[in-house]
């Protein structure tokens, strides 16, 4: 390229005011942005184009060679691989909603600089969505147990955990473009990619698993552009005073609404599915979150008028708390599920109470009796230890029990001549502000409310190739695995916690 | 592993389209969710204004599965990528090899100042305007494997765009005298373009994601690129010096070979053993008659231009109807009619 600089000013000359058909406003939006700003990325699409091909060589190209040679998914600790079965398919959903996300941007920000970092982010999302479903391929084939990698994509739609992500994702491409990019670019890809791609590799390898952290390393390199265009996006709507108002409150929404399914899902992730213990996650959310999101990156806004979200001292005071509980419903309601649990260890829980001071006499109990409730023979499920299935909140999707069940938030009030359930103030405010918003759907209780347990896995698909044995597993021990006549024994039936004024 | 029988290790819920699934199919099918397949419960969030993440009135055409859609080409990001990143060091090294050997200087002066400096650069312009058009339509797709091909020929014609500005920047470097200066004024002022920045509008304003791609693929890259682009620059360059720009053409070519085969395939899989089958069929017969008329006028307006360049046989009017005569071979063989002839 002779002159970049040039190059760059004659590609984004492109636009023109339409004067024989009037642009439709599909995408509304309540911003107003300036038509011209700082380019978030100075790429041309022959650089863009050659830059990734070079990485996806790189990161298929060891994948396919000596990483599959090497066995090295089939060597990686048991407990840790069975988790990637939840977190591929979610995140993966994130990915493709990024991508629906940054075409409602290049049609609806009229403005040359930031379209041109909008495009290269569309195609990127393809090559994470991609990335990811052949990560997922990869281990149904050398994982040591497949079932759960093979049908994961099947079976999120249904599941607990991978319903509050779609949830939580929707919100990067269901609303006001802007809204969608705070979702996505200022909260998620900011604030979050740093703990799940580049951390979770730290952990992943430390684990056996040398595979994950070829492909989570070749995303993060995507995402640093990413966040570019978030701060380029934000810099862009605080330029002009007017959508202050507006701004800060899309901004209280997008935070709490990233928090409230990640910091639980990923707390539970982090310091449940570990074998070999490195860090807790609380730290890692110290580090990534409080220091860097809030502390460099939010704060710099600060003289623009942008403060620090709503709920963020909430959410800081809760998190400790929130992927022990998670965990604790998340194995409790193991047969639900599509992956298997390897239950703490007495050095586990040690860590556990190391961590994070006071675990024990919160979540001790649940442990010591879950452990006996591993064992088909005897009979008895971890799902009977709590007096019902938790409520599931209208916005968030998560269950109502943070951020631990002695001091959980949850609330529920009538609207629309039925009960709604919350997971904490700020769900319910902003179903308060929008309730229409969050009444499009069938409640999991209003579709499986009365079910028998058993009657539920085989509807939904969960059990095993030999059409007996669960896909799910409350412990990893593969010779007393838990079938559906050892289900239906313990007559387990799904009540809506809500029904009838209970 | 003590389950009784053999345990899966690749996607089962994927019917493959041939014996075997396809790496394309793995990583592309079902990565978008849908209430009526694995998702039953709907969706968790809709917009102020009250709409769904998809919405099925979002194209016209019917389908009772559009996951059912393959793109013929098989592509996937991987292998898109690949590809265009070869065609573009294609480009860019004939380019250089061309400069390095003085070919540029060899251009004749009209050839170069007004079919490459305001016509192919007016023409960036409209496949600026079709980036813009197949963004949005990717968001909107009802299926992976349909928005996946929208959103690749997204690119496709960002990637034509950005290459022509670079093109004519080497020229402008190479040959005294020539600058880029005037193609956006031609595009927004002179007549011969004012058809054709009609039709992008138009088509930047569809909303049905569907009707998008069959206009342009199958109307208007058929007539209009073929005679605006194929024809008149590709088919002439040889005779004006310009041993160069038709193999920038031909990479857009290929792109416009790809997009047509999908829009095809689209087709088939709406018109045939689908129960919406006949309602398809007489959507499309509308969107037909309605965009090759405006393609047909798009392409009129080339001819000063077109005369410029080859006065000589054959005539515009044969290279028009010979193009027009082409498209109308794919419309009937996908079983729908031409209505508006030339």
């Amino acid at each position: 390229m002779r002159n970049s600089i040039e190059a760059h000013n004659r590609v984004k000359d492109f636009d023109w005011e339409p004067s024989y058909v009037a642009k439709p406003n599909w995408y509304p939006t309540k911003y107003k942005i300036p038509a011209k700003t700082k380019d978030p990325f100075r790429h041309l699409v022959r650089e863009y184009l050659s830059m990734e091909e070079e990485k996806d060589n790189r990161e298929y190209g060891s994948m396919e060679d000596a990483l599959a040679r090497g066995q090295a998914s089939a060597k990686a600790e048991p407990r840790w691989m069975e988790i990637m079965k939840a977190v591929l398919p979610i995140i993966n959903f994130g990915e493709y909603a990024a991508m629906k996300s940054t075409g409602q941007l290049i049609e609806t920000i009229e403005n040359a600089e930031l379209r041109q970092g909008y495009l290269a982010q569309m195609l990127d999302e393809v090559r994470h969505t991609h990335q990811e479903a052949y990560l997922v391929r990869y281990f149904a084939k050398h994982a040591a147990d497949p079932e759960g990698f093979a049908q994961g994509f099947k079976l999120r739609g249904t599941n607990l955990f991978n319903r509050a992500g779609r949830a939580a994702f929707e919100t990067f491409f269901v609303g006001d473009p802007i809204e969608g990019a705070l979702n996505l670019q200022v909260v998620a890809e900011t604030a979050y990619t740093n703990p799940i791609f580049v951390a979770l590799t730290e952990l992943s390898a430390s684990n056996g698993d040398q595979v994950t952290p070829s492909v989570f390393l070749s995303i993060q390199s995507d995402e640093s552009r990413h966040m570019a265009n978030g701060y380029s996006t934000l810099a862009a709507v605080v330029s002009n005073p007017d959508n202050l108002p507006a701004l800060q409150i899309d901004f209280d929404r997008a935070f709490w609404r990233q928090h409230a399914f990640i910091d639980p899902f990923m707390g539970a992730v982090w310091d449940y599915f570990q074998a070999n213990r490195t860090s807790s996650y609380i730290e890692k959310w110290r580090e990534w979150i409080d220091g860097d999101w809030i502390g460099s990156y939010i704060e710099r806004l600060a003289p623009f008028g942008l403060k620090v979200p709503r709920d963020y001292a909430a959410a800081s005071e809760r998190t400790p708390w929130l992927g022990h509980t998670a965990a604790m419903v998340a194995f409790g309601a193991w047969p639900l599920n599509f992956w298997r649990f390897d239950p703490l260890t007495p050095a586990d829980m040690e860590w556990m109470e190391l961590k994070y001071p006071g675990w024990y006499g919160f979540y001790g109990k649940f442990w010591d009796e879950y452990r006996r409730r591993c064992d088909p023979r005897n009979g008895e499920l971890a799902l009977s230890l709590f007096p019902s299935m938790p409520p599931l909140c209208r916005v968030c999707q998560m269950p109502c029990v943070f951020p631990r069940p002695d001091i959980s938030t949850c609330r529920i009030k009538e609207y629309g001549g039925k009960r709604h359930a919350f997971c904490s103030s700020a769900c319910e405010s902003f179903f308060d502000q929008e309730p229409h918003r969050y009444l499009g759907y069938s409640t999991f209780y209003e579709l499986f409310d009365g079910y028998d347990l058993a009657d539920y896995i085989i509807e939904n698909g969960l059990l095993r190739a030999d059409g007996k044995t669960l896909i799910a597993q409350p412990w990893l021990d593969m010779e007393r695995m838990w079938t559906i006549d050892d289900i239906r024994a313990c007559r387990y039936e799904i009540r809506n916690p809500l029904r009838n004024g209970e | 592993m003590s389950t009784g029988t053999q345990s899966p290790r690749d996607f089962t819920y994927i019917k493959p389209r041939k014996r075997r699934l396809s790496e394309y199919e793995a990583v592309s099918c079902y990565t978008q969710p849908d209430p009526n397949v694995f998702d039953r419960q709907g969706w968790y969030l809709l917009t102020f204004e009250g709409r769904a993440a998809w919405r099925s009135e979002s194209t016209r055409l019917q389908h009772p599965h559009w996951f059912d859609f393959r793109d013929p080409s098989g592509l996937w990001q991987r292998t898109y990528v690949r590809l265009q990143a070869e065609q573009e060091r294609a480009i860019e090294r004939s380019v250089e090899d061309a400069a390095l050997a003085g070919i540029f200087r060899d251009f004749d002066a009209v050839w170069l100042n007004e079919i490459i400096g305001i016509h192919y650069r007016a023409w960036s312009f409209f496949e600026y305007g079709l980036f813009r058009a197949f963004s949005r339509a990717q968001r909107e797709a009802l299926a992976d494997t349909i928005g996946n091909a929208l959103c690749f020929e997204a690119v496709d014609r960002i990637r034509h765009a950005q290459s022509t500005v670079l093109y004519l920047m080497e020229l402008e470097a190479s040959v005294e005298g020539f600058k880029d200066n005037s193609g956006k004024e031609h595009w927004l002022n002179d007549p011969v373009y004012q058809p054709l920045r009609a039709l992008v509008e138009a088509l930047m304003a569809t909303e049905d994601w569907a009707e998008l791609a069959f206009a342009v693929n199958l109307i208007i890259d058929p007539i209009v690129s073929e005679i605006g682009v194929s024809r008149m620059i590709r088919h002439h360059a040889p005779h004006h010096g310009d041993p160069i720009t038709p193999s920038i053409i031909l990479t857009t070519e290929r792109d416009r070979r790809r997009n047509r085969a999908w829009t095809e395939e689209l087709v088939r899989m709406t018109t045939v053993d689908v129960p919406a089958a006949g309602h398809n069929r007489e959507v499309m017969q509308i969107w037909c008659d309605h965009w090759r008329p405006a393609a047909i006028a798009a392409a009129k307006a080339f001819s000063p231009v077109f005369n410029r360049v080859a006065p000589r046989a054959p005539s515009f009017e044969d290279e028009l109807a010979a193009a027009c005569d082409a498209q109308a071979d794919i419309i009937t063989a996908l079983g729908l009619v031409n209505r508006n002839g030339v």
